[in-house]
């Protein structure tokens, strides 16, 4: 069944096109890998679907409803939520609190503080925070502050969620436990997910479906084995990878 | 969780107890102090609603208390005193209500100038409109004495406090502090930002609506550069950066801090308080942001 | 009826240009390569306005001359305020992450200490001395000698300042760091001394500016404020940081203060500036004549 459908989806920046006349559609249940090279649009496609930004052109339709020009706050409601790429922290209230305000608001909306840091524990619990509940944010590590945004955006109860370069700056052993972690969270909560990532063997162990982007345009789509062989891949993306 | 509560109130009736035996026990000496600390701490309870807990700082408080002694001054005589308090924190909660949502799209330091100019706007439109009436300066013949006002201010500072203590620790809190960290996260978490905005900044103006009203009686005499002094703004400021935190302690440590060196200085060497004032603002700014509140617990924690 | 083609509103509108556009100058340098909001602007104006009175009434020397002393000595102040405080909320990590607030409640504080030590010093009263105050004819319109200087000495200025920011190593580095902060510190530019000089010389200008103003209006301790408001009208309408802007936007204010008081009345003048601040804040807060968005 489909969850997500982006209808000819574009964005301008003044002149500059990050995102043109895109077509995607994402599966519920599924992990989906968005890849691209540095301003392929792959920040910008989430921040059009989770509402931080307008479309300048098409329709994003999620669960039936048509949420483009929705506000963050509506989106989040409905059930997408978003770990961004620059880590976002509230670095002065605790990691708890942190992931409590996910709980409050979202699409679960607790409406008990209480209830809502129960839950926001049990979430530290399988992000693996838990030790540091009461710590303020501002004193995680990188890979800890990774594991926040996550724990965060979870909280909020979403159908959909947005993962952008989590493993970023992780050392191998960080991103073997993030895609062990990442894989246990779907299992538990019926998640679907979609990921934007560099590490391109994360992506390969990671998901059953990759939409490539070049300059804003969906350039391939597929399963991972095929993509890796898809030639117009190879020179948009892995070619220079691999030099 | 509910215990907290009980100790709270139960701290706050001793508190609103032992002010309401100063009008048996002192003079009108003590009655004006007293009045003075409580007007401070109910005006700096209410800021720490909005800028504290949002980040949103306002230098333009002074605009509700302006504002609520201008409502005391246009029903003054056709309504009862509580009754025209009443309407002036109504009166202020709606001004905040119709200039909020413009106003709070502007963030950071654009927002700090602009509740400013908000403030000198406001007041220069009240001396307009009165100018245009024909009148300078108001007399306000046969209001209440000076108990009554300082059981109104009592029962306003009362209710400040209580307003911090429950938001500070509500669903709504912990909304408007996402805010102040990071914005954007905190609307991608589904928080509806700019509603929480605007219902902090509207309730942080009803008290001092009320405040305002209360007080423009006490020198029985309506003059807007004096009721819209931006000195207050300042000074609200001040004793909440000196108090620190986002909590109830801090507005009180701040203003017992400032009444007393209101009392030793202001009477014979004004510009020396307000020299002092400037300083310490320079001082907590750079080096103690945590402000008084952070300090003392800080020194509770050590000593655990 | 008014006139509203007189000479007389036009050299009135070109001067206080010339006021705005110098000590709005000095604000946009300050905010331009620090993002320093310089709320204490005002009083360094005052400060300039009071030198050049004393030095009038004790000396018999004039502002023309007193104005290189301010230029000194407010020069020779704002590297001291630059390195005693500004420096230290630069380089903390703490205060750095809301520069902008921490700058603005700490020079705020610097603002009034100015004020009420002006103030315990030479009390509260507003003083004024008589300089060229004779009266000069132009074809139709007549007007005091001592407007013509303030036009003169604000048009030279900011014309040397405009060539200052394009010709001199100096000024280029300074713009570059207003520009492209990051590729600044790249290519070499030493961000430090260039703050340092930009900040000295944000107020080096106010204080010349104050010694202009006490040439047509009274000194007090208190008259700073309201031209740290008009001077952030001015670059918010010219764009922050945009320096070009910023003289357009002095020349933009200072027509609307003059033309709507006359065609009102006074009493208008502060409803006139606090509207237009307002409305400027809130519908463009990028300026008028800049695209680049501030407000993130």
């Amino acid at each position: 069944m489909t969850l997500l459908e982006l209808r000819g989806v574009g964005r301008r920046f003044g002149g500059v096109v990050a995102v043109d006349a895109m077509d995607m559609t994402v599966d519920e249940g599924e992990i989906l890998g968005l890849m691209g090279a540095n301003g392929a649009g792959k920040t910008t496609l989430f921040a059009l679907i989770a509402g931080n930004l307008r479309p300048s052109a098409g329709e994003i339709h999620f669960r039936g409803w048509r949420i483009d020009g929705l506000r963050p706050d509506r989106v989040s409601r409905l059930g997408v939520a978003r770990a961004f790429q620059i880590v976002r922290p509230f670095a002065g209230l605790s990691v708890l609190e942190n992931v409590a305000v996910g709980s409050l608001f979202g699409t679960g909306r607790e409406r008990s503080i209480r209830r809502a840091e129960e839950r926001a524990m049990a979430v530290l619990e399988e992000v693996g925070l838990a030790a540091r509940a009461a710590d303020p944010a501002g004193t995680l590590t990188l890979a800890g502050r990774k594991r926040l945004e996550i724990a965060r955006a979870l909280a909020t109860r979403p159908r959909l969620l947005l993962l952008d370069e989590v493993m970023a700056g992780l050392t191998p052993v960080e991103v073997s436990e993030a895609l062990d972690m990442i894989q246990a969270l779907r299992q538990r909560h019926g998640l679907t997910i979609i990921v934007i990532e560099h590490v391109m063997r994360a992506l390969m162990r990671l998901c059953e479906r990759l939409v490539v982007l070049h300059h804003g345009v969906k350039i391939a789509e597929g399963p991972p084995g095929e993509i890796a062989a898809d030639p117009r891949v190879i020179e948009a993306y892995l070619g220079r990878a691999r030099e | 969780m509910i215990g907290r509560h009980f100790r709270f109130a139960g701290l706050l009736g001793v508190a609103v107890a032992a002010f309401a035996l100063v009008p048996r026990l002192g003079g009108d000496y003590a009655i004006g102090v007293a009045l003075n600390l409580l007007m401070w701490i109910a005006l700096t309870q209410s800021w720490v609603v909005l800028s504290a807990m949002t980040g949103y700082v306002s230098l333009g408080h002074a605009v509700f208390f302006g504002a609520g002694a201008y409502v005391m001054v246009l029903c003054f005589g056709s309504l009862p005193f509580w009754l025209s308090v009443i309407v002036a924190g109504a009166a202020t909660g709606a001004l905040a209500l119709a200039v909020g949502y413009p106003c709070l799209r502007v963030r950071g330091p654009y927002f700090v100038i602009l509740t400013f100019g908000l403030a000198e706007l406001v007041k220069f439109v009240v001396i307009n409109i009165e100018a245009g009436l024909g009148q300078f300066g108001r007399l306000l013949f046969g209001g209440p004495g000076l108990a009554q006002i300082f059981y109104v201010v009592l029962v306003l500072a009362a209710l400040s406090v209580a307003v911090t203590w429950f938001v500070r620790r509500s669903r709504f809190g912990r909304g408007l502090r996402a805010i102040r960290e990071n914005e954007e996260a905190a609307e991608t978490l589904g928080i509806d930002v700019a509603r929480f905005k605007v219902l902090a900044f509207a309730l942080s103006a009803i008290v001092p609506g009320m405040v305002g009203a209360a007080m423009v009686l006490r020198t029985t005499y309506f003059e807007p550069l004096d009721l819209f002094n931006p000195i207050t703004s300042f000074t609200i400021v001040s004793i909440a950066i000196i108090g620190g935190g986002d909590d109830v302690p801090g507005p009180i440590y701040g203003a017992f801090f400032l009444v007393l060196m209101q009392e030793l200085l202001w009477a014979n060497w004004p510009e020396v308080y307000m020299i002092l004032l400037g300083g310490l603002l320079v001082a907590f700014v750079l080096g103690v942001p945590d402000g008084i509140h952070g300090r003392v617990a800080a020194w509770r924690r050590s000593r655990r | 009826m008014i006139d509203l083609f007189s000479g007389q509103l036009l050299i009135a509108a070109l001067v206080l240009a010339a006021i705005y556009g110098l000590v709005a100058l000095g604000l946009n340098l300050i905010y331009g390569t620090m993002r320093l909001l310089n709320v204490a602007h005002g009083e360094i104006l005052m400060l300039g306005g009071y030198l050049a009175y004393w030095t009038f009434t004790l000396t018999g020397v004039g502002p023309v001359w007193s104005m290189f002393l301010a230029l000194a000595l407010a020069g020779a102040f704002g590297a001291a305020v630059y390195r005693t405080l500004c420096r230290r909320v630069l380089r903390s990590s703490r205060l750095i992450e809301q520069i902008e607030a921490n700058s603005l409640l700490l020079l705020f504080g610097v603002s009034i200490i100015l004020q009420n030590a002006v103030a315990l010093s030479f009390t509260a009263t507003a003083r004024a001395y008589p300089y060229l105050d004779d009266i000069v004819r132009i074809g139709t319109f007549q007007v005091t000698a001592d407007r013509l200087v303030v036009l003169g000495i604000g048009l030279a200025l900011s014309l040397a300042a405009i060539l200052f920011f394009r010709l001199s190593a100096t000024g280029l580095q300074i713009r570059a760091l207003i520009q492209q902060p990051d590729a600044a510190l790249l290519v070499g530019v030493d961000v430090e001394r260039m703050r340092l000089i930009a900040f000295s010389l944000g107020f080096a200008i106010a204080g010349v500016a104050g010694c202009l103003i006490s040439m047509l209006e009274q000194v007090s301790p208190f008259m700073g404020f309201p031209f740290t408001i008009a001077a952030f009208v001015v670059i918010i309408l010219g764009g922050l940081g945009n320096l070009a802007g910023g003289l357009a936007g002095a020349l933009v204010l200072a027509a609307i203060e003059v033309y709507g008081v006359a065609l009102t009345t006074a009493s208008m003048r502060s409803i006139l500036i606090y509207g237009v601040f307002i409305a400027v804040l809130v519908w463009r807060p990028q300026g008028l004549f800049g695209g680049r968005s501030l407000v993130r």
